[in-house]
C-alpha cells in the first residue's frame, strides 16, 4: 500500500470515528433515560404493590382477630334449596360526585332483572254486580246504579300497575273498565295515574297526577274494596257515583309527634262536575285533611279525621264541603280479622248558586248535610255481615233520602268475595228523570262477586 | 276561627320542632316488622339501639293490619328491619304513610334479612294461587331456625354499622356474645332432639320447616289444605288416615291458628296438638329469641318421648 493511500485510509477512519462517536454517545443517553424511566416505573409499581399488600394484610389481620362464627350443625339436605335473589347494596347516604355525574338510564335496569321478573307489580280486580229492583225504578233509572237496574253488569274491572320508579319515587297506574250507565256500553278510562315523591324533607311526601282525593274515609277507596256493595248515598249525592277523582297534587306531612297526625293539602283542577266543575288550576279546588289514630289497648283502634274541599262550580260559584269521619275496629288478640268494625262520615256543604227569576239574577247559599254509619261483625274468618244506614240531602234540589242496607259477605279466600245485600231507600220527594218521577220508596237486592288476580297492595286501617 | 287555626298550627309546628331536638342524643331507633327480628336486633345493637316491633308474636304476620300506629313508629325510625320474601309485604303501605325517607325501599336505613338465606320450599315451575297463598320466592319463616341466626345477625350488624359506623366494634362484640350463648344452647337443643331424627311431624301452616329441618325432623304434611287455605273435610280425613298409618304423634300449631281444629284432628289420629312459639312472644315464656326456640325444643321433645 502506498503511503498516500495509508494516510487517506487513516484520515477516512478518523473522520468516520469522529462522526460515529457523537451518535454512540446519543444512543447511550437515550438508553440511560429509558433505564431511568423504567426504574421509576418499577419503583412506583413496587410501592403500589406494597400498599396493596399492606391493605390486604390489615384486612386479613382484622378478619383473623374476629372470633369464629357459631358452629351450627349442618342442616339435612332440604327438599329444595335455592339461594335468594340478593338485591343490590343500598346506595350510600351521600352520593359521590361520580354518582351525581353518572348518566341516569332507567332502562339500563332491564339488564339487571332476572328472567320473568317485572320491575313493578301488576294486578287485576274484577267486580261484578247484579241489581234487582222494581220495574218503576228500572223505567226511571233512579236506583242505586242508574241505568243498570235489573242487570248483571261488570261494575269495575281494574288493571293496576304499581311500583318503584327509582329510589326516590313510586308510581301507580289504574285503568278501569265497567258498565256505567246504559246497557252494553263498556267504558274504559284512566282511573288513576300518579307519582309519589318519597324522599322530600321534613316528613313530607308529594303525590302528583290523577288520583282519588284523600277526602274522608271512603272516597279514596276503590269500588271493589268498599265495605258494602255500593258507595254511601251521601258520597254519591255530594261527589257523584265515581267520587272525587281529580288531577293535581297532594302534599302530606306527618310531624314527629308522640301521637299519629297526618296533615294533607291538595290542589286540583276541580273537574268533578257534581260538586265543582270549574276545571281550571288558576282557580283550583283546594282540599285539606287531618287524620289521627289512637290505639285502644292491644285489641282496639280508633281513627278520627276531618276533611275540607273548596272550589268553584261550573258557573264560577264557590262550593265548600267539610267532612268528619271516625272508624273503630275491635280485633281480639290473635284473631286474623276484626270482630267488630264501626265507622261513619258526616258531610256539610255550603254552595252558592245563581238563580235567575223574571230576568233578575240573585245569588243564594245552599247548605246541605248528609251522613252514613255502618257496623260490621266478622265472627268467622270467611264470613262477615253488617248493616249501613244512610241519610242525605240532595246537593241542589230540596229534599232528602234515607236508606238502610244489611249485607252478608262470604270470602272463600283473601282474593275472592261474594256478597249479598238488601237496600231499602225512602225519599222525601221523587227524583225527576226523563222517564218521569222516581218512586218515593223502593227496594233493591244486590249480588256481588269480586276477585283479585295477582298483586294487590295491603289495605290500611 | 282564624285565631284557633293559627294556635293549632303553632302548637303542632312547635311540638314537631321540639321533639327532634329532644331526641337528638337518643339511641338509634330501630323498628322491625316481626318480634323475632326485634329480639335479634336488640342482641346486636345492645345499649345503642331502641327497638320496637310492628307486630306481636300472637299475630299471623301474613295478615297484619296496617294501622296508623305503625306509621307513627316508622315515622320516627332510623332503621327498618324486615323479614322479606313477602311475609311482611304490608310494611310498604305502612312506610308509605310514614313519610320517612330514611327507611323507604333502597335507602340505607332499610334492612332485609332474607338476603343470603338458603331458602326452603322454593316453588319450581309454574306458580299461581291455585297453590294457595304461596310464596314465590320461598318459605319466609326462616327466623325460627337458630342455625340461621348468625346470618341474620350479620345482616343486622351490617345495617346498623352502615348507620352508626362508630359503634361497629360494639355491635360485633354484642353479636359475638349472643352467638356464643346461642352456640351453647344449640349443642343442648341438638342433643335433646337427636333421638327423634327422622320423626315425622304434621304442622298446621308451614311455619316450622326451617326449625324441623335444622334438627333432622321431617314435615310430613300440613293441616291446611294449601298455604293460607283452611282444610277441607276431605283433606282432614286423608290427613287423619296418613297420621295413623305413619304413626305421627304431633301436630304443631300456631297460637293464632285454629287450635280447636288441630286438637280435634290430633285426637282422632291418636296424636297431640302442640301450641308452639311461631315467633318470639307467641306463647308465655318465649319472651326472647333463645327462649322461644328453647320452648319449642322442650315442648316437642316432651311430646315425642
Amino acid at each position: 500500500m502506498r503511503p498516500s493511500s495509508r494516510v487517506g485510509l487513516v484520515a477516512g477512519l478518523a473522520l468516520a470515528l469522529s462522526c460515529a462517536a457523537p451518535a454512540a454517545a446519543q444512543d447511550a443517553e437515550v438508553l440511560r433515560r429509558e433505564l431511568e424511566q423504567m426504574r421509576k416505573q418499577m419503583q412506583e409499581t413496587q410501592a403500589q404493590y406494597e400498599r396493596s399488600m399492606e391493605a390486604l394484610s390489615k384486612r386479613l389481620r382484622k378478619l383473623e382477630a374476629q372470633p369464629p362464627p357459631v358452629a351450627t350443625p349442618p342442616a339435612p339436605p332440604p327438599p329444595t334449596v335455592v339461594q335468594a335473589p340478593t338485591p343490590a347494596e343500598p346506595p350510600p347516604s351521600t352520593p359521590s360526585l361520580m354518582d351525581l355525574l353518572r348518566r341516569r338510564e332507567p332502562f339500563a335496569l332491564y339488564g339487571t332483572r332476572g328472567p320473568g321478573q317485572f320491575l313493578f307489580d301488576m294486578g287485576v280486580a274484577g267486580d261484578f254486580v247484579a241489581d234487582f229492583t222494581q220495574r218503576s225504578v228500572e223505567r226511571t233509572a233512579s236506583g242505586t246504579f242508574p241505568g243498570r237496574e235489573n242487570r248483571f253488569f261488570p261494575r269495575e274491572i281494574e288493571l293496576n300497575l304499581f311500583g318503584q320508579v327509582d329510589p326516590y319515587a313510586r308510581a301507580e297506574v289504574r285503568i278501569e273498565a265497567g258498565e256505567e250507565t246504559s246497557k252494553n256500553e263498556l267504558t274504559v278510562r284512566l282511573a288513576e295515574a300518579n307519582l309519589t315523591l318519597l324522599t322530600l324533607p321534613w316528613g313530607t311526601q308529594a303525590k302528583l297526577g290523577q288520583m282519588r282525593a284523600r277526602f274522608g274515609l271512603l272516597n279514596p277507596v276503590h269500588d271493589h274494596d268498599l265495605p258494602q256493595t255500593d258507595r254511601p248515598d251521601v258520597l254519591r249525592a255530594f261527589f257523584g257515583e265515581d267520587g272525587l277523582v281529580e288531577k293535581g297534587g297532594e302534599l302530606t306531612w306527618v310531624p314527629p309527634l308522640p301521637f299519629y297526625l297526618e296533615g294533607l293539602v291538595g290542589v286540583f283542577d276541580g273537574d268533578n262536575d257534581v260538586a265543582f266543575g270549574y276545571g281550571r288550576i288558576r282557580n283550583p279546588l283546594v282540599t285539606a285533611r287531618l287524620r289521627t289514630f289512637f290505639e285502644l289497648g292491644d285489641t282496639g283502634g280508633l281513627q278520627l279525621g276531618t276533611s275540607l274541599a273548596s272550589g268553584l262550580t261550573t258557573d264560577a260559584n264557590r262550593n265548600t264541603i267539610v267532612g268528619v269521619d271516625a272508624k273503630y275496629k275491635y280485633r281480639p288478640d290473635g284473631w286474623l280479622h276484626p270482630l267488630l268494625t264501626v265507622a261513619g262520615e258526616a258531610l256539610w256543604s255550603r254552595r252558592t248558586v245563581s238563580i235567575t227569576s223574571d230576568d233578575v239574577a240573585t245569588v243564594q247559599s245552599r247548605n246541605r248535610f248528609g251522613w252514613y254509619t255502618y257496623v260490621e261483625l266478622q265472627p268467622f274468618r270467611r264470613w262477615a255481615g253488617g248493616v249501613r244506614y244512610d241519610w242525605t240531602e240532595y246537593q241542589l234540589d230540596p229534599g232528602h233520602q234515607w236508606a238502610v242496607e244489611p249485607y252478608l259477605a262470604f270470602m272463600p279466600s283473601d282474593f275472592l268475595r261474594f256478597r249479598i245485600a238488601y237496600k231499602h231507600t225512602d225519599r222525601s220527594r221523587p227524583v225527576v228523570t226523563d222517564a218521569g218521577p222516581s218512586p218515593l220508596r223502593f227496594d233493591e237486592v244486590f249480588l256481588q262477586g269480586t276477585f283479585i288476580l295477582g298483586a294487590h297492595p295491603a289495605h290500611p286501617f | 276561627m282564624r285565631r284557633i287555626i293559627v294556635i293549632v298550627i303553632a302548637v303542632v309546628v312547635g311540638a314537631a320542632l321540639l321533639v327532634p331536638g329532644a331526641r337528638a342524643a337518643e339511641k338509634i331507633r330501630v323498628v322491625t316488622t316481626i318480634p323475632d327480628l326485634k329480639s335479634l336486633a336488640e342482641a346486636v345493637g345492645g345499649e345503642f339501639v331502641d327497638v320496637d316491633s310492628l307486630t306481636r308474636g300472637t299475630q299471623n304476620f301474613h295478615e297484619a293490619e296496617v294501622r296508623p300506629s305503625m306509621m307513627l313508629k316508622l315515622r320516627r325510625a332510623d332503621i327498618l328491619i324486615e323479614n322479606g320474601l313477602d311475609l311482611d309485604a304490608w310494611v310498604d303501605v305502612a312506610v308509605g304513610g310514614a313519610n320517612n325517607a330514611k327507611i323507604i325501599r333502597g335507602a340505607p336505613g332499610r334492612i332485609d334479612v332474607s338476603r343470603g338465606i338458603p331458602l326452603l320450599e322454593v316453588p319450581t315451575g309454574r306458580v299461581d294461587r291455585s297453590m294457595g297463598d304461596v310464596h314465590p320466592l320461598g318459605n319466609p319463616h326462616f327466623s325460627l331456625d337458630p342455625g340461621l341466626a348468625p346470618l341474620i345477625t350479620q345482616t343486622i350488624l351490617d345495617g346498623l354499622a352502615r348507620l352508626a359506623p362508630e359503634h361497629r366494634a360494639a355491635f360485633e362484640a354484642n353479636r359475638q356474645a349472643f352467638l356464643t350463648r346461642l352456640d351453647g344452647e344449640m349443642a343442648r337443643w341438638t342433643q335433646t332432639l337427636s333421638p327423634f331424627k327422622g320423626t315425622k311431624i304434621v304442622v298446621f301452616h308451614p311455619d316450622f320447616i326451617y326449625f324441623l329441618t335444622r334438627f333432622g325432623l321431617v314435615q310430613a304434611a300440613t293441616l291446611e289444605d294449601k298455604p293460607g287455605i283452611p282444610p277441607s273435610p276431605q283433606h282432614v280425613v286423608r290427613l287423619i288416615r296418613q297420621m295413623k298409618d305413619d304413626k305421627i304423634k304431633v301436630i304443631l300449631v300456631e297460637p293464632w291458628n285454629d287450635v280447636k281444629l288441630a286438637r280435634r284432628v290430633a285426637e282422632d289420629a291418636g296424636a297431640k296438638a302442640l301450641v308452639v312459639a311461631s315467633a318470639v312472644g307467641a306463647v308465655k315464656g318465649a319472651d326472647n329469641y333463645i327462649a322461644a326456640i328453647d320452648f319449642n325444643v322442650r315442648t316437642l321433645a316432651e311430646a315425642l318421648r
